[in-house]
């Protein structure tokens, strides 16, 4: 868990996600959702995957999901 | 100052079609007779805004009110949403009108006053009234949360409000729901069922599909609404429906990528450039749409989608402005991100031009920067400074200046100042020496004028002042007392004539630096200064605050009578032709219960703090108000002889404290500690003089003063309790030090107060000569102002001396008067006296009104009402309401108005 209101961006370091949605997301939204990265998987669910800058980005991500209606399985991130 | 609203936010939407008839969520709604909160929540493309209108629509039709306000992520602002609320709420009653003026004032009170008369506003409101709030997910302020859910809390009973988000809101709803008072619509409810989705298809879109392509459809979208549309928009003119439903089901792309896809393919290319080319925009018209496209058939095209139901909600009923659908939309914008990355920039600059051009200033600022149009931005954003600091934006200010490119700001000085005032306000310091050292380099002889940019050039002429104001204001922060009163003195010398606000500004400045030295005359010309100017300036409120200045001062002369005069003149000004009184209205009723307390008079002192207390709770007090009126409740409490309330109140003073602007001249400690000395705890007394780090030869300042003093009333009650005459000439000696400081100072009430003190060393010492002595300056001093409390507030002792004075012919008028007052039992001869609250529930009670309407006129819940009924029950010793009535009556409890 990140130490929240540390000193500095390191405390709210980059983190390395993968969020799993329902359905095969088109590739095109790679560019709308910051550069992540979009993969298949054969169960018919989309997994994005990359860095996201901290939290309210994370949070920003999220809401870019919700506002195309695509349904959220799992949120996932490792410290990097 | 009327801010410009979008009209077009405070539209129902007007569907032309009428999909599918959902008989069974209309049920549902009307079911919502009681509810106080309809709260639909689902995903994008659920429907959520078609149901809530079509439900609008036939409520209206049925004789509600309807106000309703498509939110905006610009509204995430407290000021920005109560605006639109209040404005809703105005255009369905126009009786209901009093919130939404008092937004247009120039500077508006706070939100909370803004509820409290929204909440008045609604109750008279002879219709029922239905508050709709359309995509409330894009607040995400818990501010602005946190004030709706008290909206709620205070509903008049023929009100209620529906709410349609793609997130739960960030109140809780649980206890609406556990009181039967909430009514939920979610994605499961909203979805069309099989026989929705066949109705759909089929009699709406006339499809003519059978049973198991309609299901195979229903499986695949899960009934998204949204889904099927597009859906059914694809295969329209088909030959071949099933085929296309067969590829569809069998693919596992996201749905609607698939659908939009094949709804794109199927329009005509001017079509498809135009949806794609116009999905930048919040909303939508005409001649903006051909600013984008550099077409002319803009209206025209809207109008030919919305006839085919292409996505569009039209905004007005003369169907000039429309707006995507909020998901068809996304599409569209990713789309055109992903096919054409660099058309949109250019996109959002001809949007923030047009509506720039259009005086649509706030939606002009979002797209010069999503346009990544600096300079258009900023320009745009330096005008509006002023506006929105008047309208209490600056936290949307601040991230809107954030937002701009950190170099931009180098070569515009009056932008850089106007960002060093939205961080200061934010309590961000960090940055604002290089920014205005920035800022100053454009003001210095050999500047390169030329490559400077100013957009207000009127702000221009004020800067150099502004620079050294916040360097004042920043070195004061910094406890750097010598720094902030030069910097304020170049300030003032900076100021033009007609900178009203910079020369006012700085005249505080070197106030504040006088009265902390103690400089009482020149801090009350330059507070008098500055006053006036801030006056011209026209921000009153700040004139407000500098009246308790004043008023405080002129109490610490020792002049009672033009502190209350200070005070008197501050309360008509802040009250007179005004519906709501302007906020720091409850600061001036605590100062003048404490002058009350002065004279003695704890009636007058009581009533002005329930007053107080009362603004309060409409936001009308300055923030440390909170603190400051229970000081003074503390003060009136000890004159009661109830020490051991008056340290209860001393806590919830201390709990509510924020911290003070004027110097700290009644430390809460020092305080403290003399209330311990009158509740009989002298150990802890003792305690505080022990850690308070003074001496009797601690040298006198006049910040000092307080606790000197309450020092020497520590070792007054030492000597008393130990036998011990030695602390008691400390005592005298360390007063008289305080009074010489005092005389020179011109602080009579400090000098007043020590000459007390030091008759009754004298007394006790058995110095009598100089006791009496001591006493006739004191008496000298209270002569023509009236005070009583310094004497009367000294217990037994004072009696026998004031006794002494009769009888050797000194004051004896006064001293006569004096005697009197002490020896008058306190008022409220009750064992445990009312609260000011308590007396306020009291006098409702005898009027006619029902406890509902004690509650509706309280603007409190029903339940607090009768907890307070049950204590003034308690208090009185009687059961009833009636009875409570005549015993307040005979004990003279109830105010005149009620009593006649």
């Amino acid at each position: 868990m990140d130490h929240i209101g540390g000193s500095g961006r390191r405390g709210h370091g980059a983190r390395h996600y993968e969020i799993r949605i329902a359905g095969h997301l088109d590739t095109r939204w790679a560019a709308w959702f910051e550069g992540m990265s979009l993969t298949h998987a054969p169960d018919g669910t989309t997994t994005l995957t990359g860095i996201v800058a901290d939290q309210s980005a994370l949070h920003g991500l999220l809401q870019k999901l919700r506002d195309i209606g695509v349904p959220l399985l799992s949120v996932q991130g490792d410290q990097e | 100052m009327a801010r410009t609203l979008v009209e077009t936010k405070l539209y129902a939407p007007h569907p032309r079609h009428v999909l599918v008839e959902r008989t069974r969520l209309a049920d549902r709604l009307n079911d919502a007779e009681r509810a106080r909160l309809v709260l639909v929540s689902a995903p994008t493309g659920f429907g959520k805004s078609t149901l809530l209108a079509a439900w609008a629509e036939r409520r209206a039709a049925a004789g509600d009110a309807i106000a309703w306000v498509s939110l905006e992520p610009s509204d995430d602002d407290p000021t920005a949403f109560w605006t639109y609320v209040a404005a809703a709420i105005q255009r369905a009653v126009p009786a209901a009108r009093a919130a939404a003026t008092l937004l247009e004032d120039v500077e508006p009170p706070p939100v909370a006053t803004v509820l409290a008369v929204l909440v008045n506003d609604l109750a008279r409101v002879d219709a029922d009234v239905t508050l709709v709030l359309d995509d409330f997910h894009v607040i995400q302020s818990s501010e602005v949360a946190d004030q709706l859910a008290v909206l709620l809390e205070r509903l008049p009973p023929r009100v209620r409000v529906a709410i349609a988000t793609r997130a739960d809101p960030a109140f809780p709803i649980g206890r609406l729901r556990a009181k039967g008072e909430l009514v939920e619509v979610r994605a499961a409810d909203l979805r069309f069922t099989t026989d929705e989705t066949a109705a759909y298809l089929n009699e709406v879109m006339s499809l003519g599909l059978d049973a198991p392509d309609v299901t195979a459809l229903e499986e695949r979208t899960e009934g998204w609404i949204a889904a099927l549309q597009l859906a059914a928009l694809s295969m329209a003119g088909r030959d071949d429906p099933s085929a296309f439903i067969a590829s569809f089901t069998g693919d596992d792309r996201f749905v609607v990528d698939y659908l939009i896809e094949e709804v794109l393919e199927r329009q005509p290319d001017d079509v498809r450039a135009f949806l794609l080319e116009t999905s930048i925009l919040d909303r939508l018209t005409g001649d903006l749409c051909d600013a984008l496209t550099g077409r002319s058939d803009g209206r025209n095209m809207l109008e030919a989608l919305d006839r085919s139901n292409l996505f569009v909600v039209a905004l007005d009923a003369r169907r000039e402005w429309y707006r995507y659908h909020h998901l068809f939309a996304e599409l569209l914008r990713s789309r055109l991100n992903d096919e054409r990355p660099s058309r949109g920039e250019g996109l959002h600059r001809r949007a923030a031009a047009w509506l720039e051009a259009h005086a649509e200033r706030d939606a002009a600022i979002r797209h010069a920067l999503a346009g990544r149009d600096w300079n258009r931005a900023a320009d745009l954003l330096e005008r509006a400074i002023p506006d929105l600091r008047r309208g209490r934006q600056e936290l949307t200010l601040r991230r809107l200046l954030g937002a701009l490119p950190p170099e931009l700001m180098r070569t515009r000085p009056v932008l850089t100042i106007g960002y060093v005032g939205s961080l200061m306000s934010n309590g961000e310091i960090d940055d604002i020496d290089g920014l205005l050292a920035d800022a100053e380099r454009w003001l210095e002889a050999d500047a390169p004028r030329s490559e400077m940019v100013v957009a207000d050039e009127a702000e221009l002429a004020r800067l150099p002042s502004a620079i050294a104001m916040y360097r004042a204001a920043q070195s004061r922060i910094r406890g750097d007392d010598a720094a902030s009163v030069e910097h304020a003195h170049r300030a003032h010398e900076l100021a033009g004539p007609d900178d009203h606000l910079g020369r006012g500004g700085a005249a505080g400045f070197l106030a504040l630096a006088a009265w902390t030295r103690g400089d009482l005359d020149e801090a009350h010309a330059h507070w008098t200064e500055a006053m006036a100017s801030i006056e011209r300036a026209g921000h009153l409120v700040d004139a407000i605050a500098i009246v308790r200045a004043l008023a405080e001062i002129r109490a610490a002369q020792g002049r009672l009578r033009d502190a209350r005069r200070t005070y008197e003149r501050g309360l008509e000004a802040a009250t007179t032709g005004r519906a709501v009184p302007l906020r720091g209205t409850a600061d001036l009723h605590t100062g003048l219960a404490e002058l009350a307390l002065e004279a003695n008079d704890l009636d007058g002192a009581a009533e002005h703090l329930r007053r107080s207390a009362e603004l309060d709770d409409l936001g009308l007090g300055l923030p440390q108000n909170a603190a400051r009126r229970r000081v003074v409740a503390a003060l009136v409490r000890a004159a009661e002889g109830d020490p051991a309330a008056a340290l209860n109140v001393l806590e919830e003073a201390e709990g509510v404290y924020l911290g003070e602007y004027f110097p700290i001249v009644r430390p809460i400690p020092a305080l403290r500690a003399r209330l311990w000395l009158l509740a009989g705890r002298p150990a802890d007394a003792e305690d505080w003089a022990a850690a308070c780090g003074l001496s009797v030869d601690t040298p006198v300042g006049y910040l000092r003063e307080y606790e000197l003093v309450t020092l020497a009333r520590v070792l007054v009650a030492r000597s008393a309790r130990v036998g011990d005459a030695a602390p008691m000439r400390d005592a005298a000696m360390l007063l008289e030090r305080v009074v010489t400081a005092a005389d020179a100072g011109g602080r009579r009430r400090t000098a007043m107060e020590c000459l007390v003190l030091l008759s009754i060393a004298g007394d006790q010492l058995g110095e009598k000569p100089r006791s009496l002595a001591a006493l006739h300056r004191a008496l000298d001093l209270a002569a023509p102002e009236g005070y009583v409390r310094p004497f009367v507030g000294e217990g037994e002792p004072m009696t026998a001396l004031l006794k002494a004075a009769i009888a050797h012919g000194i004051r004896v008028p006064l001293a006569r008067r004096l005697l009197a007052a002490a020896e008058t039992p306190p008022k409220q001869p009750l064992p445990e006296p009312l609260s000011g609250r308590e007396l306020e529930v009291l006098g409702l009670l005898a009027t006619e009104l029902s406890g509902p309407e004690i509650a509706e006129r309280l603007v409190v819940g029903l339940s607090t009402v009768r907890s307070h009924t049950k204590r003034i029950y308690a208090k009185l010793d009687v059961n009833g309401r009636r009875a409570a009535v005549r015993r307040a009556d005979e004990l003279g409890l109830l105010p005149n108005a009620t009593r006649r």
